[in-house]
């Protein structure tokens, strides 16, 4: 029975190492991150923290390789997802001609867990941003409708 | 075993018309699908295809659903002698309203199980999506090399 895993693959107009500074500098996370910033010195074996004032996800960084792979655990530190030991993220980066190929894998998740359904529903929104942010120069304004179509259907 | 299946979600800054025509008009798809222009005049049942820049067809089917700008689904197969053991899968877009942004999910499905056209897919619509992606948002085509893309024929 194959484990579940998330793969997204994106390609990008940037270079290799403008992508990595948008994955590890945390002033430029918090633009396409759902406001997260990152922290860490980003040495195999530290740690590093995403934040923002009521939600984080921390872990240590696995794999440090600039510019052409990161990896980190990944723990959720939400109540929600407890139980769940904490996953892994990948992050390949391979120049494609005039463009960078991004390629994301977030595996050794639980089976049938929160954590799962949450980060296939989350990645392919902070990669759409983080891809607008290096081409555009400008953020993605990510504003879900659900809680005004939620008003007008209470309503 | 679960049956082979592409699906695929991005955020576009764009609005669900524009996208619609994106999908939908080959003069538009030419300038991210790799120089591909789609062919039908997308009534339900009506032929579908993919044309070459030398007018030549590579993948054809029938259009299933056409629901502007909202659902959009078609069959194709690759007519090329390697997938002649192909099914005609079934691409699904959904286009939804997303604050400022249109959300686009692709679903790929149907494929026979080992299905050689399904790796081949699974290559080329996060090169084909983010090159649409990007036309639609910057006003360029992305330069991605087809060769990028690793197909394992030649």
């Amino acid at each position: 029975m194959s484990k579940p895993e998330f793969v997204y693959v994106t390609y990008i107009e940037t270079t290799p190492e403008k992508l990595w500074h948008a994955l590890t500098d945390g002033d430029f996370t918090e633009r396409y991150w759902f406001g997260h910033r990152v922290i860490s010195d980003w040495q195999v074996g530290s740690a590093y923290t995403f934040a923002t004032p009521d939600h984080s996800v921390e872990g240590t960084v696995l794999i440090s390789d600039p510019p052409k792979q990161l990896a980190y655990t990944w723990d959720t530190c939400s109540p929600d997802t407890h139980p769940e030991r904490p996953s892994r993220v990948t992050f390949d980066i391979e120049p494609r001609g005039k463009v960078v190929k991004l390629t994301v894998t977030h595996n050794n998740l639980d089976e049938g867990g929160k954590t799962f359904r949450n980060i296939s529903g989350g990645w392919p929104i902070v990669i759409a941003g983080l891809k607008s942010l290096l081409e555009t120069g400008r953020e993605l304004v990510i504003d879900p409708p659900s809680a005004a179509q939620k008003e007008k259907t209470d309503a | 075993m679960p049956k082979p299946e592409f699906i695929y979600v991005t955020y576009i800054e764009t609005t669900p018309e524009k996208l619609w025509q994106a999908l939908t008009d080959g003069d538009f798809t030419e300038r991210y699908w790799f120089g591909v222009r789609l062919r039908s005049d997308w009534k339900p049942g009506s032929t579908f295809e993919m044309v070459r820049t030398d007018g030549s067809v590579s993948d054809a089917g029938k259009v299933v659903e056409c629901d502007p700008p909202r659902r959009l689904a078609y069959t194709f197969v690759n007519l090329s002698e390697k997938f002649k053991d192909d099914l005609p899968a079934l691409a699904t877009f959904v286009i939804e309203p997303y604050g400022k942004l249109v959300k686009l999910t692709l679903t790929h499905e149907g494929f026979a199980d080992g299905s050689k056209f399904f790796q081949g897919i699974s290559k080329g619509w996060p090169a084909i999506l983010s090159g649409l992606k990007s036309l639609l948002e910057t006003g360029q085509p992305l330069e991605i090399p087809y060769a990028a893309l690793k197909f394992e024929e030649k």
